[in-house]
C-alpha cells in the first residue's frame, strides 16, 4: 500500500465517520486525535527528518493555546483570527529556541529544548495576571459562525475544523518533506560532513526546520484552546509530552504518516483503558511498555509495517 | 604558465601535543592534477579536512583560494566557492537515491533551481558513466564503484574549480581502477584542478602531473612524480629502514 493511497483512504473514512458516529464523546476523542496527530507529525519533521532530539515541541502547542486564550479572551479578538495568529507566535517561539539549538548536537539539544519548555512553563506560572498562572484561563470564546455554535450537533463543526487542520498540516508536511529542503534534512541527519561538503548550511537548515515545524502545533494549540475553552499549564506537563513523543516513536520517526496513525491508536487505546477499573493510572505505563517493545522489535515504528519498499531496477 | 589557484601557508592542525599537519606550505597550480602521497597517518586526509574545514579547521596557518582567504569561512561557503571534496570512506545519504544525492549538491552547492538541478544531475551522472538503471536505488544498495562514481558526480555537479579526491581507488578492482583512471583524465582535461590522495601508486603515478609526499604531517618531498617517488627519503618513509 502506498503512502498516498493510505492517506486518501484514511481521509475518506474520517470524512464520513460523523455520519455513523453521533455521540459527543467519541467525536471528542476523534478531535483530540486530530490535534495530537498534528503535534506528533510536525514534531516528526524536526525529530525524525532533521534528527534534532528536540524535547520542547509542546512549547509550540502551548504558545498557540495561550495566544488564542489571551487574544480572544483578554483582547477580544475573534478566535477565527486568533487561531492563525497562534501559528505565527509558535513560529516565533521556534525561531527563538532554534538560536541556541542550531549549533548543538545530541544530548545538548535534548537539554536545551527541555529547559526551554521549563522556562516557558515558569513564565506561564509567574505571569498570572496575563496567563491565569497555575489556575489557567477559562471561558475562552468558542468558534461560531453567525448563530451557529460549533459545539452544536454533537461537536460536528469542531470535528470538521480539526479534520481540516489535520489535512492541511499533513499536505504541508508532505510538501516540505518532498521538497529539496526536505531531502537536505535527511542528508544533514545522516551525514553532516558530506552535507556540508555539498554546500548545505546546517545551522540555517536547523533554524528553518524548527520554525517550520512549530507553525501547525501552534495552530493546533490555538484550536485546542477555542475547543476546550481552557488554557492551562497542564499542556506542558510531562504526561502530555511523553504521550506526544510516544506517538512519534511508536508511529515511526521520519515517516510523517506513522505518528498520525499512532496518535489515533494511542488516544483511543488510552481512553479505552481509562474506562477499565484499575487501569486509569496504569494506562500510561502500558503505553511506555508498548513504546519500548516497538522500538525493540520494529525500530522504524508502525509505519515500517505499511511502508512500500523502494523501487528496485 | 598557470597561476596558483590554491596557496597553503604554514598550515597546522594539532590534537593536543600531536601535530597531524605540521607547518605545511605548498601551492596548487590552476588546471594541474596534484598527487598527494604518504604513509598511513602522514596527515593526508587531515590536510583535506582542515582545508575544507570538514569536520574541523586548522589551528594555524592560512589557505588562500583564488584571491580569498578561506580558512576563516564556514564549510558550506568554501564548498560553494568551488572547493569540492570526496571522502576516504564511502560517504552516502542512506535515505536518498543517487539521483537525489547529486540533485541536492546541484541545488545547495551550485544554487540551481530544482528543474535546473535535475537537468544538471542527468548530465553529470552520464558524464561519470553512472548506470542510469541504478540512479533511483537507495545509495546503500550501490556497489563500491557506484558509490565512488556517485561521490565524484555529486562533487562535479557543483562545478568546482578544485576537486579534492581522497583515495577514490580504495576498494576497487583492477578494471574499476582503469575506468577511474580514464575518468580522472577526462575531468582534468575539462580544466578542473584536481588534488588526489591515493595509495594505489600506479594510478597516482599515471595521472599526477606533480606529487607532494607527506610524512608525520610535514612536507617530505615535492616535484615530478617519477623523480619524487625515487627520492631516498620518500622510499624510507614508505618502507622504513629496509630501503635505506
Amino acid at each position: 500500500m502506498t503512502r498516498a493511497s493510505l492517506l486518501f483512504g484514511g481521509l475518506l473514512v474520517l470524512a464520513v465517520i460523523p455520519l455513523f458516529v453521533q455521540d459527543s464523546y467519541t467525536r471528542h476523542l476523534f478531535i483530540l486525535a486530530f490535534i495530537y496527530a498534528v503535534i506528533a507529525s510536525n514534531w516528526d519533521l524536526s525529530l525524525g527528518y532533521a534528527g534534532l532530539f528536540n524535547f520542547g515541541h509542546l512549547v509550540f502547542f502551548a504558545t498557540g493555546v495561550y495566544t488564542v486564550a489571551i487574544a480572544a479572551k483578554t483582547l477580544g479578538i475573534s478566535p477565527w483570527l486568533a487561531i492563525p495568529m497562534s501559528g505565527v507566535t509558535a513560529a516565533i517561539a521556534g525561531l527563538i529556541v532554534s538560536a541556541p539549538v542550531a549549533r548543538l548536537k545530541g544530548i545538548y539539544v535534548v537539554l536545551v529544548t527541555f529547559a526551554f519548555g521549563q522556562l516557558v512553563l515558569q513564565l506561564i506560572l509567574s505571569q498570572s495576571h496575563l496567563t491565569g498562572g497555575a489556575e489557567g484561563m477559562v471561558r475562552i470564546p468558542y468558534l461560531q459562525i453567525g448563530d451557529y455554535k460549533f459545539i452544536s450537533d454533537f461537536k460536528l463543526g469542531y470535528y470538521y475544523v480539526a479534520l481540516g487542520l489535520l489535512i492541511v498540516s499533513t499536505l504541508y508536511l508532505l510538501w516540505v518533506t518532498n521538497s529539496t529542503f526536505g531531502k537536505s534534512l535527511l542528508a544533514v541527519r545522516d551525514n553532516e560532513d558530506y552535507a556540508r561538503a555539498r554546500g548545505i548550511w546546517i545551522t540555517r537548515q536547523r533554524v528553518l526546520v524548527l520554525t517550520l515545524s512549530a507553525i501547525f502545533p501552534g495552530v493546533a494549540g490555538g484550536f485546542f484552546a477555542a475547543y476546550l475553552r481552557v488554557a492551562s499549564p497542564e499542556v506542558l506537563s510531562f504526561g502530555t509530552l511523553s504521550l506526544a513523543l510516544s506517538m512519534v516513536l511508536i508511529g515511526g520517526a521520519g515517516t510523517i504518516i506513522g505518528p498520525i496513525i499512532a496518535a489515533f491508536l494511542l488516544i483511543f487505546a488510552t481512553e479505552a483503558m481509562a474506562g477499565i477499573r484499575g487501569m486509569e493510572d496504569a494506562r500510561f505505563l502500558i503505553v511506555a511498555i508498548g513504546m519500548i517493545l516497538v522500538l525493540r522489535f520494529a525500530p522504524g515504528g508502525l509505519a515500517q509495517l505499511v511502508r512500500a519498499p523502494r523501487k528496485k531496477p | 604558465m598557470a597561476g596558483n589557484i590554491l596557496e597553503v601557508r604554514n598550515l597546522t592542525k594539532s590534537f593536543g601535543g600531536l601535530k597531524a599537519v605540521n607547518d605545511l606550505t605548498f601551492d596548487v597550480k590552476e588546471g594541474e592534477l596534484l598527487g598527494i602521497a604518504g604513509p598511513n597517518g602522514s596527515g593526508k586526509s587531515t590536510l583535506f579536512n582542515v582545508m575544507t574545514k570538514i569536520p574541523f579547521g586548522p589551528t594555524g596557518g592560512e589557505v588562500v583560494f583564488g584571491n580569498q582567504r578561506i580558512d576563516r569561512m564556514p564549510p558550506h561557503r568554501i564548498a560553494a566557492l568551488g572547493l569540492a571534496r570526496t571522502f576516504q570512506k564511502d560517504a552516502e545519504f542512506p535515505d536518498l537515491s543517487a539521483r537525489e544525492t547529486v540533485a541536492l549538491a546541484a541545488v545547495y552547492g551550485r544554487k540551481l533551481s530544482r528543474a535546473g538541478a535535475m537537468a544538471a544531475t542527468e548530465e553529470q551522472l552520464h558524464a561519470v558513466q553512472f548506470d542510469p538503471a541504478r540512479a533511483d536505488m537507495p545509495t546503500t544498495e550501490l556497489s563500491v564503484f557506484d558509490r565512488k562514481q556517485l561521490m565524484i558526480a555529486s562533487a562535479l555537479v557543483m562545478q568546482p574549480r578544485v576537486l579534492m579526491l581522497d583515495e577514490p581507488a580504495s576498494g576497487l578492482t583492477r578494471p574499476e581502477i582503469t575506468a577511474l583512471d580514464a575518468l580522472l583524465c577526462k575531468i582534468a582535461a575539462s580544466g578542473v584542478t584536481i588534488m588526489l590522495i591515493e595509495h594505489v601508486l600506479s594510478l597516482l603515478l599515471s595521472v599526477a602531473q606533480r606529487l607532494i609526499v607527506l610524512n608525520q604531517g610535514s612536507l617530505l618531498a615535492e616535484g615530478d612524480p617519477q623523480t619524487v617517488i625515487k627520492n631516498p627519503a620518500v622510499v624510507e618513509a614508505y618502507l622504513g629502514g629496509r630501503a635505506a
